[in-house]
């Protein structure tokens, strides 16, 4: 493969993965902003939105469109679930960081019974549309399609919806938003229906290149965690940079120094970043006024 | 005669002590069944072959036991579902040395497993059969009771290595594993077995199997000039994503290496099924058909008796064939040492020359616990599976 082969090669593969892991970083922010609570559920939703796809689509012999829509319903319940048993019951001990093991242990839960009840083993994702071949098949631009029409729903949605504008009101202080009438905790039940269907569509859109397989949940819930904090905590857009930035860096990593080696040059830029900028490179660190 | 209440009491008192103390164990011991301990990951993460195993052992124990059993005594296999945790495998152990009091034990069947419970089995002088590849798992001296009836990793690597420097008569190999222990361990050992071969290790590595594209390892083997590419782990994925990069980069190396190149999740997660070509996976000459299409007599003639009876659709040949072998040896290792002593066992199993298994012809001695012969173990064409078995690999005689 020549050299212009091997950039085409680093570009359609880091882009496609930077992609999904901005997904799973923008499933991550959404939940925060309405609960200020990580959730560790956020890389399960993108491995579920694999597992289902291929469950509707391969095992149940379902068309496209009901196999997409049915596996985005699902996603939405799984991240309505998370809120109701995970987050919920502890957002009235939030100081004590109470959410890390309420949210990793439905995570894990969410990890085993995939184990058991899917397999163990990878399994094959169908192909969607058929279309392309080379580095422009469909597995390496897909995710990106994706993410693009995620960045450009929520920004109309927060622009020129009454409910975006809501939950722009919760994410800036909840207190207040409340004390003006807002429903917060409908909107912040509503906030997770919607991180379970993007992490879902995360899933759905990287199946083919990342396969339907239970593990993939711990992968997408470690690296998609680096874009939120390279693009700094709540920030979409410095997650979507963030994600991408990380997934050309990593396919170029894989090229010069190989596997495992790749994933140590990654978390020593990573920490890197973070010693050089602690508020993540495009987060702003807010002044309160009293 | 008037029996006194004093005499009454002696005479009682005589009869229990002499119960207790086991004189009429005899006659309860030859009609008690034989209690055969079966330790298998079940449930859970790499059950495939147990439930392989599974199949071939509960056949032969309907079998010998619809015969009238082995001399007048049935048996009863007693099984724990280890789910492939070494702590669960150790407490299923426990319980059936000292509480159910098992006459010996088969199994576990995953390396993480035994090497937790194979000390504890040496203690109680337990008689025990497992399938699991970890050299160190077999040693006379430290667990004279812990027998081998399937190959050593060293025998797979034996085999890969001969395969690829005297059949494909390749000279540069490169030599992958994955990231877990297994990987790391198996790819080491192999590096190093080539190099002493005299071949040309031009690459080596360890691969996270999780990454979504292969393209860059095969570029680096490609360009480092491999001429067979070597892969130690178990993961399908990974191997799938290998072939699938291998057709993209439109370059015919041929894969030889561990047995998962030839599962069947691999054939569902290949783009194209020509992409499976030229991959060769550790198999067994008892379940590989030669170039006629055939299988060796012996293993014909079982599958003919047992046709319709064991499910070979999605299982390997070789774990159903192992687990009838060693049901039928502990049945003849109680028959020929006329009871169920743990000595007597181990006594006939270290005695067995060239004894004419299924799987294969198995020899143990008591300084030699690795029964499976390396000469019957083989490659296979990894895409030819039918009921388990596989297509001899191009060169075999």
């Amino acid at each position: 493969m020549a050299l212009g082969g091997t950039l085409a090669s680093i570009l359609a593969t880091g882009l496609a993965m930077g992609a999904i892991y901005a997904l799973i970083g923008v499933t991550y922010n959404i939940m925060f902003s309405t609960s200020r609570v990580m959730s560790f559920t956020a890389g399960q939703l993108g491995m579920l939105g694999g597992v289902l796809g291929s469950f509707f689509m391969l095992r149940l012999g379902l068309p496209l469109i009901p196999g997409f829509v049915l596996t985005l319903v699902a996603c939405a319940v799984i991240g309505i679930v998370t809120e109701l048993l995970a987050v919920r019951p502890v957002l009235k001990s939030l100081d004590q960081h109470l959410y890390v093991l309420s949210t990793l242990a439905l995570a894990l839960m969410i990890q085993q019974v995939t184990a058991i009840e899917w397999s163990t083993e990878p399994q094959a994702f169908p192909r969607l549309f058929g279309l392309g071949s080379g580095v422009l098949d469909e597995k390496f631009w897909l995710p990106i399609v994706a993410c693009a029409l995620v960045i450009a729903g929520l920004e109309w949605m927060q622009r020129a919806t009454l409910v975006g504008r809501a939950f722009l009101a919760v994410a800036e202080d909840n207190f207040a938003a409340r004390a003006l009438g807002l429903p917060e905790r409908n909107l912040r039940v509503l906030s997770y229906a919607l991180a379970g269907a993007i992490g879902g569509l995360a899933g759905f859109a990287g199946g083919e290149l990342m396969l339907a397989f239970f593990a993939n949940g711990a992968l997408l819930n470690f690296y998609g965690f680096v874009p939120v904090a390279l693009g700094g905590l709540g920030n979409n857009r410095g997650s979507i940079v963030g994600g991408l930035a990380l997934g050309i860096f990593q396919q170029a990593a894989n090229f010069l120094v190989g596997g495992i080696f790749a994933s140590v040059a990654v978390f020593v830029v990573f920490i890197v970043v973070l010693l050089a900028w602690p508020q993540g490179l495009f987060g702003l660190s807010t002044g309160r006024r009293v | 005669m008037i029996i006194s209440r004093r005499g009454f009491t002696l005479g009682a008192a005589s009869a229990f002590g002499l119960a207790s103390q086991g004189a009429f164990k005899p006659a309860f011991a030859q009609s008690e069944p034989i209690k055969i301990g079966w330790l298998g990951a079940l449930t859970g993460p790499s059950s495939a072959p147990a439930i392989g195993f599974d199949r071939g052992l509960r056949y032969a124990v309907d079998a010998v036991n619809a015969s009238g059993g082995v001399k007048g005594r049935k048996i009863d296999l007693i099984t724990r579902d280890t789910q492939g945790d070494p702590t669960k495998a150790v407490n299923a152990t426990q319980e059936m040395i000292s509480s159910i009091k098992v006459h010996a034990i088969w199994g576990p069947t995953n390396s993480g497993e035994a090497l937790a419970t194979t000390p504890i089995m040496a203690r109680a002088k337990m008689p025990n059969i497992h399938p699991c590849v970890v050299n160190s798992l077999i040693d006379p001296v430290k667990y004279p009771n812990a027998f081998r009836m399937a190959p050593s990793n060293s025998q797979w690597d034996d085999a890969v290595r001969n395969y690829c420097l005297k059949i494909l008569k390749v000279k540069k190999v490169a030599v992958i594993g994955d990231t877990t222990g297994y990987g790391t361990t198996a790819a080491g050992d192999s590096v190093a077995a080539f190099k002493k071969d005299g071949a040309d290790v031009v690459y080596s590595a360890q691969i996270d199997a999780t990454q979504p594209d292969m393209t860059p390892d095969m570029l680096r083997m490609k360009n480092a000039g491999a001429e067979a590419i070597v892969s130690w782990s178990t993961s399908t994925g990974m191997a799938a994503r290998l072939f699938n990069a291998r057709a993209a980069l439109n370059w015919d190396v041929p894969f030889v290496g561990h047995p998962s190149l030839g599962s069947g999740e691999v054939g569902k997660l290949i783009e194209k099924p020509a992409n499976w070509d030229k991959v060769y996976t550790v198999n067994y000459r008892s379940c590989s058909f030669d170039a006629q299409g055939k299988l060796p007599e012996r293993t014909q003639a079982f599958l003919d008796k047992a046709s319709g009876k064991i499910d070979l659709k999605d299982t390997l040949l070789w774990w159903v064939l192992s687990g009838v072998d060693v049901i039928e040896l502990l049945s003849k290792a109680v028959a020929e040492s006329g009871g169920t002593a743990s000595e007597g066992i181990i006594k006939y199993l270290n005695g067995l020359s060239k004894y004419p298994g299924l799987f294969g012809d198995y020899t143990w001695s008591p300084t030699q616990h690795n029964g499976y012969p390396t000469d019957e173990v083989v490659m296979g064409a990894a895409n030819s599976s039918k009921d388990g078995a596989l297509n001899l690999a191009p060169g075999y005689g």
